[in-house]
């Protein structure tokens, strides 16, 4: 009995390992692949998809496609509470993106240059409010700034909520900078000194530069969260002060104006152009070093 | 008489407690190619480092040209460094990255480029100013990092274990390069090395660092011929060392047997240790031979064989052009002046 | 050395996350053991009220129920769909950078509240997807949204927090299976370990780290979130982010705190597992 049991479970080993089968087997095998990853980007922008789909949609309703227009789009900046909204998401974002990201990488190199302990005792700490709930930081930045209140009673609103934004903004860009300064030779910035930088010059020269795909990759990082961003800015907020994310929360079973839709729509796309700029300037940049590299030698 | 250009009293340099640098005195001349030779964590990085000014003693001073400049920092420092991995702007070509030094100390253009020229072509690289650092070997980054730093034209160039990520071959010329280099530009080196091959090739004087503590100082043949204590004799070149006594002035007993010696300076009946370089022992026949032995194992090197001879218990390393087979019984001479005797070690 | 004076460069920071990140738990702790109108210190009164609550109340017991069964499915499933995603990714010929950037960075563009919403709509009984299918003459109806099992499994949130969150379970995981060394590999092929054997004793076990951190960042906000539950689970179902979101907006900081002091413990116990196996957090981007 198990020697037939065996017999049979080599003979279906030995099928597959015939070449023919093994070919088609593999082949089977991509195309599932690809197919399993095309399913999960489309799963991925489905929702977008939709949003995009009824920004030019004539109807307000979700469920009801009757015809193609862009009014949508002309009316971003006509409705007053929705223009205010995006005025102070992009502000909020780009301050956020700007402070956290100079202040990032003043403090990265400070943690960078810690012995071993206590930069590990950093990181973690620089870990709490990646890891930490949302909802809990938001919650404990409001009560910190209720408490502020007393001394500076109007701080709800504008100022809350870019001190939050710069707060989880921050570890983003640490985390991005620290594994960039780890693979920098250690001796750079002697060199730098060596070579009659002051302190402030060498890392302006030497360090920055060196690091430079790190600190853009924490500047995307950070304005990606700080744009996306909704519980901790709706506890930190007051005065009136919405952002995007707030404003559609607050309209969220109310009739929305697809004006959001257009905005949202258009938001994604000029970032992803302004991506395909930096990334071409940069690829060109490389490009005419390599003319000028030829040009030399010859 | 060359004059003294940078010393060094009485250096200490601690890290969490522990002596890096213990109380070291060293003067260096003009002109001079010294190296700090000794095993990995001697030291000798961390004196190279307080030279340069990376690193402040925690006492002691440094002078420089009859200066104390403990408190001077790298920037003003008349020092330029090799550093170990070559420390190359990545971001920076090299044209960039020669040329930085001379930018930050405001040299007007049309003198930049001329000197980076000059420095490209004294490192053999001319033409290369243009082409990105990382897309360069190892050999021509250590020949650039060696350009950026003496472009600068410094009385004093530090090199930190310059040759240490070359292949063998690149690093036997680069050490002839570098000896030649340091005559055409008179400018005193300060090597930092842990393969005493290329301190005794290139240097003119050898300062051996064990634990932060100088063991010897001397020229190469003095160190080689003449070393101190056991440290020194094992770490440069191989040694057979054997305990004996100073029978009395010319006279020294080891193996049971007295010699004929000339080293002189120790009491009659003190215990000394007895240095013999392998290539001193001469192969002879046991008849009639002061020490006899078998032979146990026989490599060849290339130019020589390498012996090992038991002679009562103790092995004998020898350097011969003959080779002889195992097992055989064979007798070993030395020269008087051959035999080193040292002080023994006190631990 | 110098390098030692630029440690110093610290020191801000780290009063900055005192103040922003012990300071509120302080604030927290002290709040759970009053009575007190939001932060109005001067009609507070001691009071165990809340910890007595947090104990006897059912909605406290069925909201952390439903937050634990939703966020725990959903991140199974993120994990189901993320680690083969990011396998595929760490393996493939093209620019891992861009695929990396269209898998994670740029769906976030995109505000999660409206995307969320879309899901919702999508869901429901009359979605714009329907209603294209039925312009061409395809029909089918597809409501979802609002069902929910006695568990409190609840289809929709599932789904939307899966496709929120995601991304934060590929990039982790990703970032570990790249860096493996490629010639380890090799060396477990040559042990004459095949293919399916080098996976899951070389491969899988070093990316744990990567897979703990993905895990870890999908539970949290599925688990404390409640704009998610709030649009998709049309209002019937508790979670304890909601609970939260209601206690502060009604006014009653002290319960609230010590429900989000609930959740810190959590979080803290989670941390202390990602600092066991990854040190200098290099999963965490």
């Amino acid at each position: 009995m198990s020697s037939k049991v065996l017999s049979l479970s080599r003979k279906i080993v030995l099928f597959f390992r015939r070449p023919k089968v093994e070919k088609t087997l593999k082949i089977t095998i991509s195309i599932i692949k690809w197919v399993f990853f095309v399913f999960i980007i489309f799963l991925l922008y489905l929702p977008i998809f939709i949003i995009a789909v009824q920004s030019f949609n004539n109807s307000q309703l979700m469920y009801d496609f009757t015809e193609f227009t862009f009014k949508w789009y002309g009316m971003i900046f006509q409705e007053r509470a929705l223009r205010q909204a995006i005025m102070n998401s992009l502000l909020i974002a780009s301050l956020a993106t700007l402070i956290s990201t100079v202040l990032g990488t003043i403090f990265s190199i400070g943690i960078h240059s810690l012995t071993k302990k206590r930069r590990q005792k950093m990181v973690l700490l620089n870990q709490v409010p990646i890891l930490n709930a949302d909802i809990v930081t938001g919650i404990s930045l409001m009560l910190v700034f209720k408490v502020f209140m007393y001394i500076f009673p109007d701080i709800f609103g504008f100022t809350t909520m870019l001190l939050a934004h710069i707060f989880f903004c921050l570890p983003y860009v640490i985390l991005s900078i620290l594994p960039k300064l780890s693979e920098l030779d250690d001796n750079l910035y002697d060199a730098a000194l060596d070579l009659y930088c002051k302190p402030a010059t060498g890392i302006l020269k030497v360090i920055i530069p060196a690091i430079s795909s790190g600190i853009f990759t924490g500047m995307l990082m950070a304005f990606t969260m700080s744009i996306d961003d909704f519980v901790i800015s709706y506890f930190n907020t007051g005065q009136g002060f919405d952002n995007v994310s707030i404003w559609i929360y607050a309209s969220i079973g109310r009739q929305m104006s697809p004006a959001v839709y257009a905005y949202n729509t258009a938001f994604s796309f000029l970032m992803i152009a302004l991506l395909i700029v930096i990334s071409v300037r940069s690829s060109l940049k490389k490009r005419k070093n390599l003319i000028r590299f030829s040009q030399n030698k010859i | 008489m060359a004059k003294k250009l940078i010393e060094l009293r009485n250096v200490t340099k601690t890290y969490d407690g522990s002596a890096v640098v213990d109380n070291i005195n060293l003067y260096i001349n003009e002109n001079e190619f010294i190296t700090l030779l000794g095993p990995s964590g001697c030291g000798k990085t961390t004196t190279l480092r307080m030279i340069g000014g990376f690193e402040k003693p925690d006492s002691g001073e440094i002078i420089l040209n009859g200066e104390i400049v403990n408190e001077l920092p790298p920037y003003e420092r008349p020092i330029n460094t090799v550093f170990q991995r070559y420390a190359l702007f990545p971001h920076l070509n090299v044209f960039d990255n020669i040329a930085f030094g001379l930018k930050n100390q405001k040299v007007p253009k049309e003198e930049i480029a001329e000197r980076v020229e000059t420095a490209l072509k004294l490192v053999s690289l001319p033409n290369f100013a243009f082409r990105k650092v990382s897309n360069l070997s190892g050999g021509q980054q250590q020949r650039i990092a060696i350009a950026r730093a003496i472009v600068n034209r410094p009385k004093i160039l530090l090199l930190d274990e310059p040759l240490a990520a070359l292949d063998l071959k690149l690093r036997q010329n680069m050490q002839y390069e570098l000896k030649e280099m340091q005559r055409k530009l008179g400018i005193t080196f300060i090597y930092v090395t842990h393969d005493q091959e290329e301190a005794l090739t290139m240097s003119d004087t050898i300062v051996v660092m064990k634990d932060g503590v100088i063991q010897q100082i001397g020229t190469p043949t003095g160190i080689y011929n003449e070393p101190k204590n056991r440290f020194v004799a094992r770490f440069i070149g191989e040694s057979n060392i054997i305990e004996g006594i100073y029978v009395r002035q010319n006279l020294v007993s080891f193996m049971g047997v007295e010699f004929d010696c000339v080293d002189i300076g120790f009491e009659d009946g003190e215990k000394v240790d007895v240095v013999i370089r392998p290539e001193d022992l001469d192969l002879i026949d046991p008849k009639g031979a002061k020490l006899v032995g078998v032979v146990s194992s026989s490599i060849f090197k290339g130019v020589h064989f390498e012996l090992c001879v038991m002679v009562q218990e103790k092995e004998f390393v020898i350097h011969t052009y003959e080779n002889k087979p195992v097992g055989q019984t064979v007798g070993l001479r030395v020269d008087s002046y051959e035999i080193h005797l040292m002080k023994v070690d006190k631990e | 050395m110098n390098i030692k004076k630029l440690g110093r460069l610290v020191v801000p920071y780290l009063i900055w996350m005192c103040v922003l990140v012990g300071l509120p738990l302080i604030i927290m702790v002290v709040l759970t053991f009053l009575k007190s109108n939001a932060l109005d210190l001067s009609t507070a009164e001691f009071s165990f009220d809340s910890w007595r609550l947090l104990f006897s109340d059912l909605t406290v017991r069925t909201a952390l129920k439903n937050s634990v069964v939703n966020a725990g499915i959903a991140t199974i499933i993120c994990f189901i769909i993320g680690y083969p995603v990011a396998y595929i990714v760490a393996n493939s010929n093209f620019s891992n950078k861009l695929i990396i950037l269209v898998l994670t960075v740029i769906p976030m563009w995109s505000n999660s509240l409206l995307r969320n919403n879309a899901i919702a709509n999508l869901l429901s009984e009359r979605s714009i997807v329907n209603d294209v299918l039925n312009n061409i003459g395809l029909s089918f109806i597809w409501p979802i949204r609002g069902v929910f099992y006695d568990s409190g499994f609840s289809p929709a949130v599932v789904i939307g927090l899966v496709l929120t969150y995601l991304p934060f379970m590929i990039l982790p995981i990703y970032t570990v299976l790249e860096k493996i060394d490629k010639s380890l590999l090799e060396a477990s092929m040559d042990l004459g370990a095949n293919k399916v054997k080098t996976f899951f004793r070389v491969t899988f076990p070093l990316s744990i780290k990567g897979v703990t951190t993905g895990i870890i960042m999908v539970f949290l906000p599925s688990f404390s979130g409640f704009a998610i539950p709030k649009i998709l689970g049309s209002g019937n179902l508790v979670f304890i982010g909601t609970l939260i979101d209601s206690r502060f907006m009604n006014r009653n900081y002290n319960f609230g705190s010590l429900l989000s002091l609930v959740i810190l413990l959590i979080i803290f116990g989670s941390m202390a597992l990602i600092f066991k196996v990854d040190k200098e957090g290099e999963t965490l981007i």
